[in-house]
């Protein structure tokens, strides 16, 4: 059945269907916000940034506009929500930044983890599910601490990498590295916050 | 996404889960992560003398798809010998759990968990027999 859908509703519809055609990953998200393509980036500019594109944007603004004017606006505003939520996350952000660049992204194309690193997460992960269980939450702050860091140190090399030219190879082939790494450290992180927030939620009166 | 029902079954009654001593020159261990969203595997095998699997046990951090995946590897490949093991593709455990395609990457997982824990196995025999 087909119910007429509000204009929210259409943008809704439209961001996932371009989400699902990868009609995204073409976009340059950088471009699209107005900022430079690099890596270190002030999260609460981009924010304002994404705020203000979005109000001269909004669907209210093209009332009275032409069919096609509204139409470009709303493509205008889905992708500029697009270019945010991957301009926002460190890894999304990572991984436009290797596509710029010309490199594989993507399921197939990651660098395969060596076996000690492997065995590094393996231990984070069992001492975190240990902590969690034994409800120590000193533990699992200390975990949280050192994978953090870990975290912060692939975020270093990576902002190094893409400073807004070309990477050579050899830097583009660290990045990679590095970002594969960030992911399990992130997996980690998200972990940590929902243990946290469970707890705070047991917590709540 | 709606997981089947043999995929909840297996990620809420997982079995085998535990860990062998990888120190044991019969047991190969096998550790394996998924790049693509951080999520880490272990699948160990203690092997006969015969070649036949005696006990596999295994340890997943990951998604309810990720634990189905390694808990049916688990079970399938007890009492099989390492060589019919290794014939597992990750299209069987796909098939056995109606897992979807963004799904997939779990059954790749557990495929190369098994061929991992299976070669570090061998490669430990050959060390003591050299």
């Amino acid at each position: 059945m087909w119910v007429r859908p509000f204009v929210h509703d259409v943008t809704a519809v439209t961001e996932r269907v371009f989400t699902s055609l990868g009609w995204v990953t073409a976009m340059n998200p950088f471009e699209v916000l107005g900022l430079p393509a690099v890596f270190a980036l002030d999260l609460k500019a981009v924010e304002k940034r994404h705020r203000e594109l979005s109000r001269t944007l909004h669907p209210d603004k093209f009332v009275g506009a032409g069919a096609s004017e509204r139409r470009h606006a709303l493509g205008k505003a889905v992708e500029a929500n697009e270019a945010f939520r991957v301009v926002r996350d460190p890894v999304a952000r990572a991984e436009a930044l290797l596509r710029l660049a010309g490199a594989a992204v993507g399921e197939g194309a990651e660098p395969t983890a060596a076996p000690e690193f492997l065995m590094e997460v393996m231990e984070w992960r069992e001492a975190l599910a240990e902590a969690r269980a034994t409800r120590d939450g000193a533990a699992v702050a200390t975990l949280a601490r050192e994978v953090g860091g870990r975290a912060q140190a692939s975020e270093a090399i990576l902002a190094a990498a893409f400073v807004g030219r070309a990477p050579d190879r050899a830097q583009l082939e660290l990045a990679r590295i590095q970002l594969a790494a960030l992911r399990f450290y992130r997996r980690f992180l998200e972990e940590v916050a929902a243990i946290e927030e469970a707890w705070q939620d047991e917590a709540a009166p | 996404m709606a997981y089947s029902e043999k995929v909840i079954e297996h990620a809420e009654n997982p079995r085998n889960v535990g860990t062998l001593d990888k120190n044991d020159p019969n047991v190969g261990t096998g550790l394996v992560g998924a790049p693509a969203c951080g999520d880490v595997m272990r699948l160990q095998i203690r092997v006969g003398d015969n070649g036949v699997i005696e006990d596999a046990k295994f340890k997943t951090f990951g998604c309810g798809s990720a634990i189905a995946s390694s808990s049916l590897a688990t079970e399938w490949i007890k009492g099989k010998t390492i060589d019919e093991a290794e014939t597992i593709k990750n299209v069987d455990i796909v098939n056995e759990l109606n897992l979807p395609p963004v799904k997939i990457h779990c059954s790749v997982l557990a495929e190369d968990a098994i061929k991992t824990a299976i070669a570090d196995y061998r490669r430990k025999k050959e060390a003591r027999t050299a």
